[in-house]
This record gives structure tokens, C-alpha cells and sequence, in this order.
């Protein structure tokens, strides 16, 4: 496998516009003659739709979802990253490079993310033209907000729906470039296979999800935009059709899957009810700067919180980190969730919860502040729970929300596979082993508008693709087929037990075992399970109706047939990475207050896995991008 | 534990566009408090699923209400009794043991049935391309701060731009019209200087994409603010109007 | 940019001319209570006025025509909306209620066409009892001969028929200004959420006082039997 990942030479601020002043160019009456596919319309699918089309390419776009507006980028509430700036608070492109390269545990490339604190200006121009509605001081101008791992304030933001406003923004641009006959947009379809013809992506099969056809697309280069796996644990922030079958079979036709294992836990998020549970709903981070964490000091103590003394209140992040007390970064928050609960410290019914209490926010500055400030999460908390949250103390934990890991790209965005892009949370580039606050959309926004338009022109202008190949061509019947024939052994199994049965049990393993904590043990224990589900799920699963029509648990079951070997690799990752790093917390490698230790001098590299088919087990072959970091000085993160 | 109770469904079942539907009565008596409406459908079909069933297929994708892809006519209303509530944000605890629910698709002329529950919302997207943008080229925007734009202005915007296009206004509209999608849109875009420069040639454009697609007649119900879940005021309604009909006493002069 | 005609046909056009046609029509409600109200006044004193009315000629001629013309354009409209109603949802919901709150979606507002075409065809009936009736001439104060209309007031509305069916179609065009007079002001493009609120009540207690004004006239006369002290007769 190929790991090149053409950096170019030269000082890391120069390195981007050197690479832009070298690559080559498509004549703009060429680009007409080239097509290219983008599948995904998040943040990063439809800025690359919309920027490739308004450069003159034949643009065709897929998603899964009834519109283009619809993808997950939609829900992102808190804000956009940008070192603007603005407000004089001495932010600088280096600054935002350095915060997201340590938040990251220094587990990311120095240069991509680099870039993507040089580019975080333009998106907000391009945003503010677009008319996207950020939020405003009262002179007109940008406002900003501080978040979390940062000491200056660079987010942009429209109130708690900024992703929502600039996909919005995106969306209308792409749509603008369909209206103009440049991108033929295909709603309701799925990604089933990439077709690779001579070593290169030629484009992809797809199932129409409304008729069940299964059709075939050709291109000169394929993006994948398609988001992140958070839903193999099936219980996550992300939506429920968000999956990972499009890189998934890209990473089966041979495109290296990048640290599987980096999987980011978001700490405040509503506690999980019941077993008919089919989604955890975050409540925004800004809860911590005034609600307090604790939980009871004695041992499933059943009391109302409100009857439990001050004396017998554990408050154990105030306690293990007097300085940043209740504001620790995401990953530590909820490590420390999980150590309490292990504990049986644990309130509510199942006793995986804490309590965010804001009882003394309210005594100090009065119920009607508080609500002033997080008036719509009180009340989108008591929807769901029907508890108030003024009267007793919230409860909440940990979920997935984010997945840093992805399909391995180069400089250029470009996987192993010549021809095939990844953009946006589906890549591993920019956060390492932890993601900070307010930089995803970000980070998909600048891959889809300000990269992936010029460096899929160099492939282009290089490619000397194949002008003779077309969709008869025998690697379209060969993937056509397996596509069919995969659809067709999932509803031929006629077991008797659901998908969502084995997508929940896969979920329990990999939240027990491959989730906030992980240890040698539980990982080897977590690959045998996962094995056995998958042997289990191919003879016993049972998937109603058929393959001709609209059929959601028909979609579901292959997804998590995918899901289902994912797993096993990110165990597999988690397993070898035998240090503590970002968002993987080793338990054999942490301090004795429980922060990770990371192993420079061994696993500074990104683990490329190789698909080498099932047999029983998963077989994948490791590969190493070594990470060199000539510009930072690699440090231990502390939050004390 | 909740306790668990029993609710009797009545829910559209057709197996194709073009194919009759009906209502099919269901009941469920494992519901508790804590589900959300599209919950107690995942373990209603589950049920089905154990009996050797067709499950019931409806829209829905991130269960946080801002998606738009959830699209339920419960018991007659769109998104069900909660004011600016989602289908997925609506919870059983809103429910009692022994009521008996309605469940329907949004039906209007533009929003055919595709099965069970499942609508085709795709002429919202026409609407859009017609001219529900700010036509700028990616790489060509001045410097975000070059252009001051009063808080007021941006905040109404912002009240505009949050339609999440789900269809409920359409759905809850006697006439079918699809006015308050197409006037939030303008609205947002419209106000705002970035968008100054097309505002006559997008309002009239999404007018009448609006018309063509078979959308009917504002005819002042509000019921679509009513069952927004966002909450947006029909005085977007009034304001497309407003720039519609200028657009047409200006003609083509500048 | 389509011609000023083109946008009147549209549906946005085709609100406004049906808001300024409503706001025509409430004008000429409001005067025509005005004269009704003349009843109430001494023995001879609507007499005059129709007489007056009358006697405006070629005005008068155009300023009916002009009415005539606000009528078959709001009618055609409303009507035209109401049928495309059903062809813009062909499969009706099984269950269907408002959600209350800001919605106006009521009966009245729901039913314009119904109360509207009522109204239409109870236009007709009611011209031809009046304006195109059969009168006794009578000297008016001012030595002129004109219509007795006030005896063919008192008289039809000492029919119960006519008084109670003249009642419950003034009832409607309450419901019907109801949501109308708001909803004219709004097509009109009424945008501002404070003012648009005043609008809508004072539009509730316009549609009750003229309701109860027309309603006056009948239910009293007919409870009176054309005796009562308030009416000169």
C-alpha cells in the first residue's frame, strides 16, 4: 500500500500555496469533459459539489437521504473555527494550528492541519456571502464565542445551529448549480461499490433506494463525502442513517482505513432510557461552564438527588482538577463519567448517569439568568426526560459523537486508490486522536470548498485516464454484481432475528469494550464477540421484504453487515496501539490520576489498514505513515 | 422503571405511489413515557417484524429535530399536539394508557406517497433551485466583516433561515400551499445585503417554481405557523408579497 | 419579470386582488349600514336617502358596476381557491384539527367559499326584494316623489322567513369578515407581527358590529311586528 503523502517541500506556511502555484490545471473548456461523482451531501459533499461544478466539471451528486439538506452536518450546534481574529484577542493562523494539533494529542499531520487553520478564513467569508446568518455585535460586525480547548475566542456561530446555517449555505449552492444543469443531483441513493479500472476509481454503484435498482456511474474521479462510523457503537449523537458502508467498501476495493480506533466521547449527553433507545441527544458543552458534576459518594444510593447532603456529594471532577474543575476537555470529562459509574457511584435507573446539577448557578445568579443563558436546553431536556431541570439536577453521560479516524488520504485529499477523494469526517486528516469543539465544520467546509477543487484538477490533468472505458466495462458488471449478489444473501439469510438486535448487541461490545476505556483484555475479549455476532448475523439474521422496492431494514442490514467488520478492525487498531493517545485511553497507559500517557518514540504514525478479506476472522494488514513533526514540540497534555 | 402502557394505533399503510391505501388499526402494549413518538414505531415494527410482517417505512434521520425528515400526520396534526415539535421530538408521556392515535402521511398534490408514511418532499428542492441562493462562486466572497449588517436585520434572518423543510406547513395547510417554505427562504435571503442584489429575480422565480409544482393558494389559515417547528411567522408570507408584486410593478427596470 | 398582468394571475396576484376587493366590499358593508341605519331615523328619512341614492344617475351606475365588478372577482377568486383546494390535495386526511395557537384555521376561515357563495346567492335574492321591487310611490318631505322602500323594509322583515333567513345570512357574512377583514390586510401584504395582531382584533369586533347592526334591523322589526318605538313607521 501506498502511503505517499505528497507534503510539499519548503516552510509550513509556504507549503500550501507552493503546492497551489504547482499543481497542474484543467483548461476550463476541458472541464466540461470530465465528470466527477461526489457522494454525501454534508458540509464537505456539498461544497465540493457546488465548488467543482462552478468550476466547469460534470458534476453528479448522491446522497441517501430525500434531500440534499438533510445530511448530519445539519445538527452540529455550536460553531465554526476561524483565526480571523476579530476580536483582537491575539489569534493567529499558527495559534489555531498549534490548539488543534495539541487537542489532537499531536496524532494528525503537521501540514494538513496547517492548512485547514489557513484556509478557516475563507470559509467565513465565503459563509458570510452566501448569507449565512451569524451571529452579530450590535455594530454589524462578526461575533465571536470562546470554546473548549481554546484561550481566545475564534468561533463563529448562529445561535446553537451553526452547522444547520451552513449546510443550509452549501445546500443553496449546490442546488444553484442544478438548477444550472452542472450537477445532476440523485437523492434516496445509496453507495454500494467503487469501481476501480486499471488502479483507478472510475466510479461507483449505487442502489436507488426508492425502486431498489441497482445502477452503475462512471467518472474521472470519485469524492467520497460520506461522514463518520459513530454508529457502529448504534447508540450515538450521529443520525440514524449515518453509516459507514460507503468508505467501507472503498476500504475493501483497496483504500487504506486510517486509525479506526479514534473515536471522540462527547461527555454531556441525555443518559439512556431504555432498550428501545434509538439515539442519545446531546446537550451543548456550554452546560459545563455553569452546572456542577457530582455524583452520590456512597453506592447505589437510590435517594432523590435533592435529599442527598452537600457532605455526601462526590463533586470528582472539581476535586481531581482543581484548575479546569467542570471544564476539562471533552475526553477526560467523560472518562471520568465512566470511572464513577464503574464505581456503581452511577444515579438513575440504570445507573449510568451523573448528575449536572445547577442548583447553585441558580442560588447565585437566579433562575431567570440561567434561563436566559440555557433557557431552550432546560426545556429540550425536560421534553425528553420529563424532569425539570431548574427543580433537580440533570443527569447525564457520556455518547459517541465523533469519529477522528477514517480513510487514509494524502496532501491532496487522495486515498491509495488514484482517483479517489475523501473529504470531511470519512477522511483521518486533521484531528489526530481528538477533535477539538468547533472545528468539524470546519474542517469538512474547508476540505469541500477550498481543497479538494484544485487538488482533483491535478489528479485530473495527470490521470491519462482510460477514455475508452464505459459502464459495460467489465469492472462496473463485476462490482454490479457484487453489489447484487451481497443484497441478495442478506435477504436469503431468513433467520429470525432483527438488525436492530444485532446492531444493538454489536453496540454494547464496542461501547463495553472498545469505547471510553480500553485494555488489552477487553479488546481481544471484544474481537472474539464481534466474530461471533458476525458469524451469527449471516445465518440467523431476518430481513423482511424485498430487494425491488423501498425497504429501510433491507438498507440497515447491509449496514450493519459493515458495521459489523468495522468493529472488528477498530478493536483490532485499539489493540495494537498499545499507548494512550487523544480520545484512546489505554488503561495500561495512564497516570495514576487517570491521564493518558502517550508513546511518542512508538506510535507517533497513522495505522493504514489493508482489507484482506473474512475468513471468520477480519484481515487486515497494518501499514504506517510516520508522523514527523518538524514545526511543533510534541508535549504531555495537562489540565490540572 | 417507567411503567408501560397501551396505545391502539391507527396507521396508512400503502404498498406503492400508485397503489390505495388504508388505515390499519395496531396496538402496542409495551409504550412507556421515556419514547419518543418514533421509538414506539421502531418497537411497533418490531413487533410486526416477530409476527412475520411488512414493518411500517416512514422518514426520519437524526431524532434531534433538525434534519427535517420526519414527516407524521398524528392524529391530524403535522409533527402531532406539541407546538414547534418535530414528529421525533414528540414523547409518549404526552400520552395516556388506552388512546388510540391516527397516524397519516402529509398529504398534498406535491408531496405524493411513495409507501406507508413515506412522501416525496422533492419539489421543496425545485423550489430552491429556482432561486433560493446567493449566486457567488466559491473563492470570490470579500472579507466577511466588509459588509456590516445590523444585529436586528441578522437575527430576523437567522428566525427565517432556521425552516428546517420538513413539509408540516404544507401538510397542515387546508389549501396545500407552500407559501411559508418559500417565503422563509426569501425572507432570509432577502433581507440581508448579500442578498439584496437578486432579491427581485429570486422571489419571483420561487414564486412561481412554487406555483408550477402544484403547491395551492395562501389563503391566510396561519395553521402552518402553528405547526412549524420552528416556529416561523406567516409574516414571511406577507413580505414575499410584498416583493413579488414590486418585482412586477418595477418590471425590467432597474 | 413576468407583465403586471401576469403576476395578478399568479396566486400572490390573485390574493391581492382578492384582498382589494374584500376591502372594497367592507366599504361599501359599512356604508350600506349607514343607510340602513336611516330606518331609525324620522318617518321619511330612508325614504330620502334610497331617494338620493337613486338620484346620483351615471355616478351611482359606475360606482355599482364598480361593486359588481368587486364582487365577481372576489367570488370567482375565493371560488376558484376553494377548487383548488381539492385538486391540490386529492386524498383527503382521514383525521384532521388545527393546532390552535397562532393558527387562524377555523370553521369561518375554512368555509369562505361556502359563506361566501351564501352570501352571493342571498345578494341576488335580496335585490330583487328590494332594489328591483315593486314600491308604492309616496311624496317625500322635500316634494319630490319617491319609493316607499321603508314599507317594503317593514313589511318583509315582519315575515319570518325573510327576517330569520335575512338574519342567519348576516351571521355568516360575520364569520366571513371574521377571518376576512385580517386576511385582506395581510394579502395585501400586512407584514409587521405587532400590527398584524391589532388588525385581526379589531377585525373580530368590526365582523360583530356590523353583524349585530344588520341583525338589528330584522330580528326588531319582526319581534315588534313594526310597532316598536324605534322605528318611525
Amino acid at each position: 500500500m501506498n502511503l505517499e503523502s505528497n507534503v510539499p517541500e519548503g516552510p509550513l506556511k509556504d507549503k500550501w500555496s507552493k503546492h497551489l502555484n504547482d499543481i497542474k490545471l484543467v483548461a476550463p473548456n476541458n472541464k466540461r469533459k470530465h465528470n466527477v461523482i461526489v457522494v454525501g451531501t454534508g458540509l464537505a459533499g456539498g461544497s465540493a459539489a457546488a465548488s467543482l461544478a462552478e468550476l466547469g466539471y460534470n458534476v453528479t451528486s448522491f446522497c441517501i437521504q430525500d434531500s440534499a439538506r438533510r445530511a448530519h452536518s445539519i445538527a452540529a450546534q455550536g460553531g465554526i473555527n476561524a483565526a480571523k481574529n476579530y476580536p483582537n484577542d491575539g489569534d493567529t493562523i499558527w495559534r489555531l494550528f498549534y490548539d488543534t494539533i495539541k487537542g489532537g494529542d499531536y496524532r494528525s499531520r503537521e501540514s494538513n492541519t496547517y492548512r485547514l487553520a489557513q484556509v478557516s478564513n475563507e470559509i467565513i467569508d465565503q459563509a458570510v456571502a452566501q448569507g449565512v446568518p451569524f451571529a452579530r455585535e450590535y455594530g454589524g460586525l462578526l461575533a465571536n464565542r470562546s470554546f473548549g480547548g481554546a484561550q481566545v475566542s475564534r468561533t463563529f456561530y448562529a445561535r446553537g445551529q451553526t452547522g444547520q446555517q451552513l449546510l443550509l449555505g452549501a445546500y443553496q449552492a449546490m442546488m444553484r448549480q442544478t438548477h444550472n444543469g452542472n450537477i445532476d443531483l440523485h437523492t434516496r441513493h445509496e453507495m454500494l461499490d467503487l469501481v476501480v479500472v486499471d488502479g483507478k476509481a472510475r466510479g461507483i454503484i449505487t442502489r436507488d433506494l426508492v425502486s431498489g435498482e441497482i445502477k452503475r456511474w462512471m467518472a474521472d474521479a470519485v469524492v467520497l463525502c460520506t461522514g463518520g462510523y459513530g454508529n457502529v457503537f448504534y447508540l450515538s449523537t450521529n443520525a440514524k442513517n449515518s453509516n459507514v458502508t460507503a468508505a467501507w467498501r472503498c476500504h475493501k476495493r483497496g483504500a487504506g482505513f486510517a486509525n479506526p480506533c479514534y473515536v471522540q466521547i462527547h461527555p454531556t449527553c441525555i443518559p439512556v432510557s431504555g432498550d428501545y433507545q434509538s439515539k442519545l441527544t446531546l446537550m451543548s458543552e456550554s452546560l459545563r461552564n455553569d452546572g456542577r458534576v457530582w455524583v452520590p459518594k456512597e453506592k447505589e444510593d437510590d435517594r432523590h438527588p435533592n435529599d442527598i447532603p452537600e457532605e455526601e456529594r462526590y463533586y470528582y471532577l472539581e476535586e481531581k482538577y482543581p484548575a479546569f474543575g467542570n471544564l476539562v476537555p471533552r475526553d477526560v470529562a467523560s472518562r471520568n463519567a465512566k470511572i464513577v459509574c464503574d464505581k456503581g457511584m452511577g444515579v438513575g435507573p440504570t445507573g449510568r448517569a451523573v448528575y449536572l446539577d445547577f442548583r447553585d448557578a441558580i442560588e447565585r445568579e437566579g433562575e431567570k439568568t440561567i434561563s436566559e443563558k440555557y433557557g431552550n436546553l432546560f426545556d429540550m431536556y425536560e421534553n425528553i426526560t420529563g424532569d425539570n431541570p431548574y427543580k433537580q439536577p440533570m443527569r447525564i453521560f457520556p455518547a459517541v459523537h465523533y469519529t477522528m479516524g477514517g480513510l487514509w488520504v494524502d496532501y491532496n485529499l487522495m486515498s491509495n486508490i488514484p482517483g479517489l477523494f475523501v473529504a470531511g469526517e470519512a477522511n483521518f486528516s486533521d484531528h489526530g486522536a481528538n477533535r477539538l469543539g468547533a472545528s468539524a465544520l470546519m474542517q469538512g467546509l474547508s476540505d469541500g470548498y477550498f481543497i479538494i477543487p484544485y487538488t482533483i484538477g491535478n489528479y485530473i490533468a495527470g490521470a491519462e485516464l482510460d477514455k475508452d472505458i464505459d459502464i459495460k466495462h467489465e469492472a462496473f458488471n463485476e462490482a454490479a454484481e457484487n453489489a447484487q449478489s451481497h443484497i441478495d444473501k442478506l435477504l436469503g439469510v431468513n433467520g429470525d432475528k432483527s438488525v436492530v438486535d444485532f446492531h444493538r448487541e454489536l453496540g454494547q461490545i464496542m461501547w463495553d469494550k472498545v469505547g471510553i476505556a480500553r485494555n488489552e483484555e477487553g479488546l481481544k475479549q471484544a474481537i472474539e464477540e464481534i466474530q461471533a455476532l458476525r458469524e451469527e448475523f449471516w445465518q440467523n439474521v431476518r430481513v423482511p421484504g424485498e430487494a425491488a422496492n423501498y425497504n429501510k431494514y433491507l438498507e440497515f442490514a447491509g449496514r450493519v453487515a459493515d458495521f459489523l467488520e468495522l468493529g472488528e478492525l477498530m478493536a483490532k487498531d485499539a489493540l495494537h496501539r498499545d499507548e494512550s493517545a487523544g480520545c484512546h485511553l489505554r488503561e495500561e497507559h495512564q497516570t495514576d490520576e487517570g491521564e493518558a500517557i502517550r508513546n511518542d518514540e512508538e506510535y507517533a504514525y497513522v495505522a493504514a489498514w489493508e482489507y484482506q478479506g473474512v475468513n471468520g476472522q477480519l484481515q487486515e494488514k497494518l501499514h504506517k505513515e510516520d508522523l514527523e513533526f518538524e514545526f511543533v514540540e510534541l508535549k504531555q497534555r495537562s489540565y490540572k | 422503571m417507567a411503567e408501560e402502557f397501551t396505545i391502539n394505533l391507527k396507521i396508512w399503510r400503502q404498498a406503492g405511489p400508485d397503489q390505495p391505501g388504508k388505515l390499519v388499526d395496531y396496538t402496542l402494549d409495551t409504550v412507556n413515557e421515556h419514547m419518543s413518538f418514533l421509538e414506539m414505531l421502531d418497537v411497533l415494527n418490531e413487533k410486526i417484524l416477530n409476527e412475520g410482517g411488512d414493518p411500517i417505512e416512514f422518514d426520519y434521520d437524526c431524532r434531534e429535530g433538525i434534519c427535517g425528515s420526519c414527516d407524521l400526520m398524528i392524529d391530524g396534526r403535522a409533527h402531532g399536539p406539541k407546538a414547534m415539535t418535530c414528529s421525533c421530538q414528540l414523547h409518549m408521556r404526552n400520552y395516556n394508557d388506552g388512546d388510540t392515535i391516527t397516524v397519516e402521511p402529509f398529504r398534498a398534490r406535491a408531496f405524493p406517497v411513495i409507501k406507508d408514511l413515506v412522501v416525496d418532499r422533492s419539489a421543496f428542492d425545485r423550489i430552491i433551485e429556482a432561486g433560493g441562493y446567493v449566486s457567488i462562486k466559491t473563492g470570490s466572497a470579500p472579507d466577511a466583516n466588509s459588509i456590516p449588517v445590523d444585529k436586528q436585520v441578522a437575527d430576523t434572518a437567522f428566525d427565517y433561515a432556521t425552516c428546517i423543510g420538513c413539509g408540516a406547513c404544507v401538510a397542515a395547510c387546508p389549501n396545500s400551499s407552500a407559501s411559508l417554505f418559500t417565503g422563509a427562504k426569501l425572507a432570509h435571503l432577502n433581507r440581508l445585503p448579500q442578498g439584496e442584489p437578486e432579491r427581485k429575480k429570486r422571489t419571483v422565480a420561487m414564486v412561481e417554481q412554487m406555483e408550477e409544482e402544484g403547491f395551492g393558494d395562501c389563503s391566510n389559515f396561519a395553521e402552518c405557523e402553528a405547526v412549524c417547528p420552528k416556529g416561523i411567522s406567516i409574516s414571511a408570507i406577507a413580505e414575499m408579497r410584498r416583493n413579488y408584486m414590486k418585482a412586477a410593478l418595477a418590471g425590467d427596470e432597474a | 419579470m413576468p407583465s403586471f398582468l401576469t403576476a395578478l394571475k399568479s396566486q400572490v396576484g390573485r390574493k391581492i386582488l382578492t384582498g382589494i376587493t374584500g376591502i372594497g366590499l367592507i366599504i361599501f358593508v359599512i356604508l350600506h349600514l349607514a343607510g340602513n341605519l336611516t330606518l331609525f331615523g324620522d318617518y321619511q328619512a330612508f325614504n330620502v336617502y334610497t331617494y338620493t341614492l337613486e338620484s346620483l344617475g351615471w355616478i351611482l351606475y359606475i360606482l355599482e358596476a364598480g361593486l359588481a365588478i368587486c364582487f365577481l372577482l372576489h367570488a370567482y377568486i375565493g371560488i376558484s381557491i376553494w377548487w383548488n383546494r381539492r385538486k391540490n390535495r386529492p386524498e383527503g386526511y382521514e383525521k384532521y384539527q388545527t393546532k390552535g395557537g397562532p393558527s387562524h384555521n377555523t370553521w369561518a376561515s375554512r368555509s369562505m367559499a361556502l359563506t361566501g357563495v351564501v352570501i352571493l346567492v342571498f345578494l341576488v335574492i335580496h335585490l330583487a326584494n328590494f332594489k328591483f321591487a315593486d314600491t308604492n310611490m309616496i311624496t317625500l318631505p322635500n316634494g319630490e316623489t319617491g319609493r316607499n322602500l321603508k314599507a317594503v323594509v317593514m313589511e318583509s322583515f315582519q315575515n319570518p322567513w325573510y327576517a330569520f333567513g335575512y338574519s342567519f345570512v348576516l351571521v355568516l357574512l360575520g364569520l366571513h369578515l371574521k377571518h376576512g377583514f385580517w386576511s385582506a390586510f395581510t394579502s395585501l401584504t400586512m407584514k409587521h407581527k405587532k400590527y398584524s395582531a391589532i388588525i385581526y382584533g379589531i377585525g373580530i369586533i368590526f365582523a360583530i358590529l356590523i353583524a349585530i347592526g344588520f341583525l338589528f334591523i330584522p330580528l326588531y322589526i319582526y319581534f315588534t311586528g313594526g310597532q316598536g318605538a324605534l322605528i318611525a313607521y
